[in-house]
């Protein structure tokens, strides 16, 4: 028989690597940015803490500011086109695929659906210039060149990549929904439509409120797809700027300009932050409150 | 914090001297690193320069360790400020290297040999608020307009000279119908400002004489000089190609290169893939506003080298320099990367015909660099970054006006440039 001390131990032998590695390649550099947001690094003169000052550029100084609600007010659009768009398709999908319609071809189906999630944006950013490029592709209106249509286009092709992550997790979910319960309510007459909205669908809430969850930090922390369409300073007149580029801006600079270190780690706090925030209070009050069934 | 950040280029910088232990022990060749942005130099380095300098300096050796284009400048203020970096290190031109001047990056170069080899306007990108030079010249590169010969020919065209001339050569290619007229598109916003504003501007501002009023606030954006610059640079409007606001850098290369367009505003750095195609191009420079004018030619420098003050190999770095500043470097470096041209004052052979023809503009025209990268882009907003966006609201966008550019271009300028302030 062990003690409980042996066991603890124990416990942290084996946890130990997996710590070390943890703390060093993500709560060290995490902790590091989160300190530098508070300094002025200057090769002269050496870093002088400057406490809020970088925070204070962000929200009031009028460019830097405006850039940042700018983006900031663009990540949140770009969030709720997945959120509208990807999520629901996904369930779609998902309901789709374990409603027994598609007999024999459902594995196919599932397959080719989650195809895209398996690109890389580089390629998926470069085939969908290709399409909608109105010199060479099929549709002749400059969608990534107009203000008003850039950044929803961006998110439908960012939607059409990644509809099939949403899809697998509900999928999943649903084929665990046990079968003696669909089946009893088909028995007691409930028809395709009301058997998923009255028993299947409250059984995979919880999921779903994961996958919107997790669509929220996924857009939140969103860069690659604008970067290969519209590099650093996503145009046109910033239009698809959003806090993944704005922070990458601002980090590393550019050909003629500087990089501002602190800045940038002030911005990526800020990002940190937001996502944080907001899925504590998400898990904290709904979450929470999702029913498990157990059946 | 300091420690956290310095200890990674300390371990680096370790691990690079015990795997060069040998060197160490038998007092073999001094390994000096030289960072860049041109990754897509690696073969022009490895391959022509550095054994052409090793050959005559056997007691060196350069290692050439370029960083990506995107992270150069955070790389490079990281890991100087840190302690490390490499022991020459490539210059951006003006306000940031300015910045990096005033930080103590570099060592001054004033009582080098090589640098007598220099004018005082090539050495302008790099030197200090004290006047003193920090980097070396490398090279610079020019804006032009390469056209397709062919196309010229068979239209009938003639070499545009003056403003009025280059709209009539468009206005005829369109008519003809069969071409577009310029492959040009406003995806890439660096480029309206860099290939387009800053490349026909300077011959209605007059070159050095409105940059430099800029700087010291005799003139304002929206002098009439400057209006009419970015109203002439509005004028190419009905001749871009259908969607141009979508069109990106790559497609408007390839406009041209396919034939299907008849001019392309380009910088020189762009020579090898205009000609990938083997069409018959030739290059001309600005038209200028009225017959008779003065020509202007932008002219930027591009890169310079300068060497890191915490290097430990400054002797070895300065004799590369010195040879880095004589013509067996510039001739080898401008023929391995056409496009790119010496800055020293003696006469350089280009074997890229393009290249010499670019080159050839230079005569008779005055030079000028970048309008907005000397002092106006060293504040928030950047006058570089402000007119990138502009321009591209001008090209995008049906109702915007030259004037209302030049306004808001002032208006952020004005907002923190102190002699703009009055």
């Amino acid at each position: 028989m062990i003690s409980p001390a042996a066991a603890y131990r124990n416990l942290l032998l084996f946890v130990l690597p997996a710590l070390a590695v943890y703390l060093v390649f993500a709560v060290l550099p995490l902790a590091t940015s989160i300190v530098m947001s508070f300094f002025q690094t200057n090769g002269a003169s050496g870093d002088t803490f400057v406490g809020l000052a970088n925070y204070e550029r962000l929200f009031t100084h009028p460019t830097i500011s405006a850039r940042f609600w700018n983006a900031l007010l663009n990540n949140m659009q770009y969030f709720a086109i997945h959120l509208i768009v990807e999520v629901p398709m996904g369930l779609l999908l998902a309901a789709l695929l374990t409603s027994g319609k598609l007999a024999r071809s459902e594995g196919i189906y599932r397959t080719l659906l989650f195809i895209p999630a398996t690109l890389s944006v580089v390629i998926v950013g470069f085939v969908w210039r290709l399409i909608i490029n109105p010199l060479w592709g099929l549709v002749g209106f400059p969608l990534l060149g107009t203000e008003s249509t850039a950044l929803t286009t961006i998110s439908l092709m960012s939607v059409w990549q990644y509809f099939g992550i949403p899809m697998v997790f509900l999928y999943s979910a649903l084929l665990a929904v046990p079968n003696e319960l669909v089946e009893a309510a088909n028995i007691d007459g409930a028809g395709g439509w009301t058997t998923f909205w009255k028993i299947k669908f409250p059984l995979i809430a919880p999921q779903f409120g994961l996958i919107a969850i997790l669509t929220y930090i996924w857009t939140f922390n969103g860069f690659d797809l604008v970067f290969a369409l519209n590099g650093s300073a996503p145009g046109p007149n910033y239009s698809t700027d959003i806090l993944g580029t704005y922070f990458y801006r601002t980090f590393f600079g550019s050909s003629g300009q500087l990089a501002d270190l602190d800045l940038g780690a002030a911005v990526a706090t800020v990002i940190f932050t937001t996502v944080l925030v907001v899925t504590a209070v998400y898990f904290w009050l709904v979450q929470r409150r999702l029913k498990s069934y157990s059946v | 914090m300091r420690s956290i950040r310095a200890s990674i280029p300390l371990a680096m910088t370790v691990s690079v001297m015990f795997s060069s232990g040998v060197g160490i022990a038998y007092a073999d060749p001094v390994t000096i690193t030289l960072n860049s942005w041109r990754t897509e130099d690696i073969a022009v380095w490895q391959d022509t320069i550095l054994p052409a300098f090793e050959a005559k300096h056997p007691d060196i050796k350069v290692e050439f360790a370029p960083i990506n284009t995107n992270e150069y400048n955070a790389a490079i203020q990281s890991q100087v400020e840190g302690g490390a970096g490499g022991d020459l290190i490539t210059c951006r031109p003006f306000d940031v290297n300015r910045e990096w001047i005033k930080r103590g990056y570099f060592e001054s170069l004033e009582g080098l040999p090589g640098l007598a080899n220099f004018d005082k306007t090539s050495r302008a990108a790099w030197s200090g608020a004290d006047d003193k030079t920090y980097c070396l010249p490398v090279a610079a590169v020019l804006a032009g307009f390469y056209y397709n010969a062919d196309i010229f020919k068979e239209l009938g065209l003639k070499v545009p000279t003056t403003s009025a001339e280059f709209i009539d050569v468009l206005k005829a290619i369109k008519k003809d119908g069969r071409y577009t007229p310029l492959a040009y598109g406003a995806a890439e916003s660096w480029q309206l400002a860099y290939n387009g504003l800053y490349s026909i501007g300077p011959a209605y501002w007059k070159g050095e004489e409105g940059r430099l009023g800029l700087i010291d606030g005799k003139k304002k954006l929206t002098d009439p000089e400057f209006v009419d610059a970015i109203a002439a640079f509005a004028a190419w409007k009905p001749f871009l190609p259908a969607g141009q606001e979508s069109l990106n850098y790559a497609d408007m290369t390839q406009l041209f290169t396919l034939g299907k367009a008849a001019i392309l505003p380009d910088g020189s750095w762009d020579i090898n893939q205009a000609t990938s195609t083997g069409l018959n191009v030739g290059v001309f420079g600005p038209p200028v506003p009225k017959a008779g004018d003065q020509r202007y030619l932008q002219e930027m420098p591009d890169m310079g080298i300068g060497i890191n003050a915490k290097s430990t190999h400054k002797e070895a770095a300065k004799t590369f320099l010195d040879w880095v500043a004589g013509p067996e470097f510039q001739e080898l470096y401008v023929n391995a990367a056409p496009g790119f041209f010496a800055m020293g004052n003696k006469p350089v052979a280009y074997k890229n015909k393009l290249a010499q023809d670019f080159a050839d503009l230079k005569k008779g025209a005055q030079l000028t660099p970048r309008l907005a990268l000397d002092r106006l882009s060293a504040g928030t907003p950047p006058l570089d970054d402000e007119t990138w966006r502009l321009l591209q609201v001008m090209y995008t966008k049906l109702d915007v006006t030259p004037q209302q550019v030049a306004t808001e271009l002032q208006t952020g300028l004005a907002s923190w440039y102190g002699p703009q302030k009055k």
